[in-house]
């Protein structure tokens, strides 16, 4: 036995043993080991002892006695607790069913306009994100010096798309797309429809699903493809493969067959249109365009590139083609041609003049974003404020939990994986409302078509798992926090209070009235905007009008002479413009001041036919030589701005030519309310180039004639689009925006009441639960009602008034702020929505208050105190 | 259950547990294993059968019998169970059903007429 205290297995090889063997083998296997290394050493001396030592270490390096992660190691019980805390709290849920109800339907609501929000913005800046070659498309774009500058253009000399593809083997395919409104006709009728003219390639490049025919229908020069829409809308149940339809541009008529259809195209295709039409046909028409002309002319030009392009290769290669269009070119020369990711086209939409995007339209996603959060935050603080007082029936059971061993960072988890399944819920219950709700509401309000792609849009499932995520955390944090962190003995022993006092409760509460207020006034003071507007007197008389388009000067005469034989036709008037759409801007000087003015081109009787109102002086008369060459009109705000009062002796300069201001009409609206009075100039014009004719009805006809016009208008222009519409219609565009507008502001309003209302009620019946007998000891000693419901109130009624404060003047702040942005004329933030949403808050609060207190009023005491 | 499928080192060592009776543990069975039938077995394969055996309910264990050599380490000591013993039992009589039926050699004189 003495050799043995002198030698031990290999350290090394005993170390590793350690190391990798599951803990709860270790022993024997060990000694096993330790056992066999001894009776080797006896045997058979020290190093083959030591040399089987290792063999045996790693021939018990096996998967089975393998030491696992630690979590996996200690999983069983994890797991197991885990499990248990999802029971829990789907047992406490169902004890709640109220407040769980609040909670869940509280946040289903916010996550359902959250991802209205969400679906909107994303509409905007995910342009094209879905399409499998986005990483591999370019687009050119060229900068030129310009007096402001350096200006980047998205819109390259059509003949250079050519050249790229013959220069440089890497571009894999290529295609022009311009944008182009031809008139469709189908079977007699005439549509304004969208088409984009492409290349084929746009077929390959860009990935769009059939639902009719192929892609490659694009390779025949005469064959178009529609989208679904204008399928539907054309040949409705009919096959639509094979159908003829004429294309009239400019006056020129072209004969297609439709070739495929499209699926419905989803808000983040990067390019709208309802047909897809090959570019060849618009070469075509024009064989003779000079060369010049041709590299004048500019068109979008995509490129795909191999994946492994270098692009600064390539962008060296385009220098050739650059010094050849400036040869051509020579007055506009090209600084640079550049390619510009597919990716990047919505992040450059400042950037790059006359590109595929130029808009974003930051207010509607401002206001969109802001309600999600608004509703988001309403909702996350009731439930926050639900599950502290919930946490506090459970202080017996957190203190258990704690004596008997449970870590702090447990019971966070268990009340974290409790909001999981609220959070889980509400996002099931979320997804479900804005899918069959709010979605299809808010594509009807705002003729936008949203949806939710869960197939084929990986990005909207990334929202909800981080709206999962920020929810959880964000509602269950601070709670599980808070109710863990409190000690054992002070629970057990019952000295631990916690209910409806804490600090933070009324905080959020206080919050969350702030926020209704704010959400009150801001539709109430927009509806109350809406009224006013919807009754503004537009400074003319817009009864009895009709407005129709003349899409061809040479046909001018005829159709006045047509028009006027119509019955009830009074008078006719042509003009540039017509007054309800935007007019010709312009500079007028007089003396040493310039203004900027709108100015209004027409017929001399057209001031008169449409009932502007006569300040001073007198209208124009057609007959006048003068009149048409030298006079002018112009409106009270001209004179206003300009500090002149009628009659004006010196002339006005317009276009540097001198005119004589011999009339002043009342102010008009040119443009809807969102545009602000401007100067405006009306001169009489005998050109005949007129774009539109107003047509004066007889009183009342003006409906019921629309028809008889389009039939004789239809005899002037067989091919054409016939554009008719009422004077009185010009702002029904902007007027059913604004109205949408409307909609999902009243529409959050409610929302906001509803939940803070909630929100309340759950608090308040919590509270009372657990003070019901409190209450009723008063009752049976001889508290009055009054005196009971005063102690209950106070402490809302202290909320109210700080929220009416904070609320009220925040609203005058921002709804003003919004409504400035929105109108030239509102109403502003006055007593009506300050008062209703401050006196209206209070009578939910009171609704709420009460219905809890009736409880207690109805309550028979006896019944109460004797139940325990 | 349609039998009890052990494989033929398993059963090796399940019988050699028997054997041992109360001294069953790795080394020993091992040890055992290379005297009754001068078999060389891997320390490794014997726990992982060992081990394989106990899950499939033939055998107990409970550690114990901590020695010096052990460097104080205590052995998972195994027994065959009920369930074990049934096993073997159920094997063998199998065999024996199966050996009884092999038809004598044409040589076995015994069945000469």
């Amino acid at each position: 036995m003495e050799t043995k205290r002198h030698h031990t297995p290999p350290k090394w090889a005993d170390r590793f043993l350690e190391f990798y063997c599951n803990p709860k083998k270790l022993e024997q296997i060990q000694g096993d080991a330790y056992e066999i290394f001894y009776m080797n050493l006896e045997e058979k001396g020290l190093s083959f002892a030591k040399f089987r030592f290792w063999i045996h270490v790693l021939s018990f390096f096996r998967w089975s006695n393998i030491k696992r992660t630690k979590t996996n190691y200690y999983s069983s019980t994890t797991t197991a607790m885990f499990k248990n805390y999802l029971k829990i709290g789907w047992r406490n849920l169902l004890k709640q069913k109220s407040t769980t109800f609040i909670s869940v339907f509280g946040l289903a609501c916010a996550i359902a306009c959250c991802l209205v929000a969400y679906l909107f913005i994303e509409g905007i800046w995910m342009k094209g994100m879905l399409q499998p070659n986005k990483n591999e498309i370019y687009q050119l774009t060229y900068t030129v010096e310009e007096a402001d500058g350096k200006v980047t253009y998205g819109t390259v000399a059509e003949p250079i798309s050519e050249l790229l593809q013959g220069e440089f083997p890497e571009i894999k395919a290529h295609t022009r797309i311009k944008n182009g409104f031809p008139i469709l006709v189908y079977q007699n009728e005439s549509y304004n429809q969208r088409v984009i003219y492409v290349d084929p390639d746009y077929m390959d490049m860009f990935s769009y699903k059939m639902h009719h025919g192929y892609p490659e229908a694009l390779n025949e020069p005469n064959q178009v493809i529609l989208t679904y829409e204008l399928s539907e809308k054309l040949f409705g149940e009919t096959h639509p493969i094979g159908q003829e339809i004429t294309l009239v541009r400019n006056g020129e008529e072209g004969f297609y067959k439709v070739g495929g259809v499209l699926e419905k195209l989803n808000d983040l295709d990067m390019f709208n249109f309802d047909m897809l039409v090959n570019f060849s046909n618009i070469e075509e028409i024009n064989p003779a365009v000079s060369l010049k002309e041709s590299w004048d002319s500019g068109v979008w030009t995509f490129i795909q590139l191999d994946q492994n392009t270098s692009l600064g290769e390539l962008q060296g290669g385009f220098e050739k083609i650059r010094e050849s269009q400036n040869q051509i070119n020579p007055e506009r020369p090209y600084l640079r041609l550049e390619l510009v990711p597919y990716t990047d086209l919505v992040y450059k939409i400042g950037e790059i003049k006359q590109g595929v995007r130029d808009f974003l339209g930051i207010g509607p996603q401002i206001l969109l974003g802001a309600i999600g959060l608004f509703v988001l935050i309403l909702a996350v603080f009731n439930y926050i404020n639900i599950s502290i007082l919930m946490a506090s029936k459970r202080l017996k059971e957190i203190g258990i939990r704690k004596v008997i061993g449970s870590r702090r960072s447990q019971l966070i988890l268990q009340f974290l994986s409790e909001n999981m399944i609220v959070c889980s819920l509400a996002i099931l219950v979320g997804c479900l409302l804005a899918v069959f709700i709010l979605v299809p509401g808010f594509n009807q309000i705002a003729s936008k078509s949203l949806k939710m792609d869960f197939f084929n849009d990986p990005y909207i499932w990334l929202f909800l798992i981080g709206l999962a995520g920020f929810i959880t955390l964000a509602s269950g944090f601070y709670p599980a926090l808070f109710v863990s962190g409190f000690k054992p003995v002070a629970i057990l022993k019952g000295n631990q209070k916690l209910g409806g006092k804490s600090i933070l409760t009324t905080i959020l509460l206080t919050f969350q009235f702030t926020l209704a207020i704010i959400s009150i006034v801001a539709s109430i003071a927009f509806i109350q905007t809406n009224y006013l507007n919807e009754n503004r007197d537009w400074g003319y008389d817009n009864t009895d009008k009709i407005i129709v388009n003349i899409p061809d000067s040479t046909g001018y005469n005829t159709l006045v002479d047509r028009l006027s034989a119509v019955g009830s036709v009074q008078e006719v008037s042509g003009s540039h413009h017509y007054v309800g759409n935007w007019l010709d801007e312009s500079e007028v000087i007089f003396q040493d001041q310039k203004v900027e003015v709108d100015l209004l081109r027409a017929e001399a009787n057209y001031p008169e036919l449409l009932g502007l109102r006569l300040k001073n002086g007198r209208f124009l008369d057609q007959a006048s030589a003068t009149d048409l060459s030298e006079n002018i009109l112009v409106n009270e705000r001209f004179m206003a701005d300009l500090g002149l009062t009628f009659p004006i002796e010196e002339k006005v300069y317009l276009d540097s030519m001198p005119y004589q201001v011999v009339g002043v009409v009342e102010d008009f609206h040119t443009e809807f309310f969102q545009r602000p009075m401007i100067p405006t100039v009306i001169r009489a014009t005998d050109d005949n180039s007129y774009s539109f004719l107003t047509l004066k009805m007889s009183s009342g006809s003006a409906m019921s004639s629309m028809e008889l016009v389009k039939e004789s208008w239809r005899e002037s222009f067989p091919k054409g689009l016939f554009e008719g519409k009422l004077q009185e219609n010009v702002f029904e565009l902007a007027l059913r925006d604004v109205r949408g507008v409307q909609k999902i502001l009243l529409f959050s309003a409610i929302l906001a009441v509803l939940l803070s209302a909630m929100g309340l009620y759950g608090l308040v019946s919590l509270n009372m639960n657990s003070r019901i007998k409190d209450f009723c000891v008063r009752k049976v000693f001889g508290a009055e009602t009054g005196d009971l419901s005063g102690k209950l109130f106070k402490r809302y009624l202290i909320s109210w008034g700080i929220a009416a404060l904070v609320g009220g003047g925040l609203a005058i702040v921002l709804v003003s702020a919004f409504l400035n942005s929105f109108f030239a004329y509102h109403s502003g933030v006055g007593v009506l929505p300050l008062g209703f949403s401050i006196l209206g808050l209070l009578f939910v609060i009171g609704l709420t208050v009460g219905s809890q207190l009736w409880k207690v009023i109805k309550a028979n005491p006896s019944d109460i105190l004797k139940a325990e | 259950m349609k039998g009890y499928h052990l494989g033929e080192l398993e059963e090796l060592i399940l019988l050699t547990v028997g054997v041992l009776g109360k001294e069953a543990y790795g080394v020993s069975v091992l040890e055992e294993i290379k005297n009754q039938t001068g078999r060389k077995v891997n320390i490794s394969a014997i726990h992982t059968v060992l081990n394989r055996l106990e899950e499939k309910g033939f055998l107990e264990s409970k550690m114990g019998g901590a020695t010096e050599e052990r460097g104080g380490r205590r052995k998972r000591l195994f027994n065959i169970s009920a369930h074990g013993r049934t096993a073997i039992t159920e094997i063998r009589s199998l065999r024996n059903k199966l050996y009884d039926q092999i038809p004598p050699l044409a040589l076995d004189f015994s069945y000469g007429n």
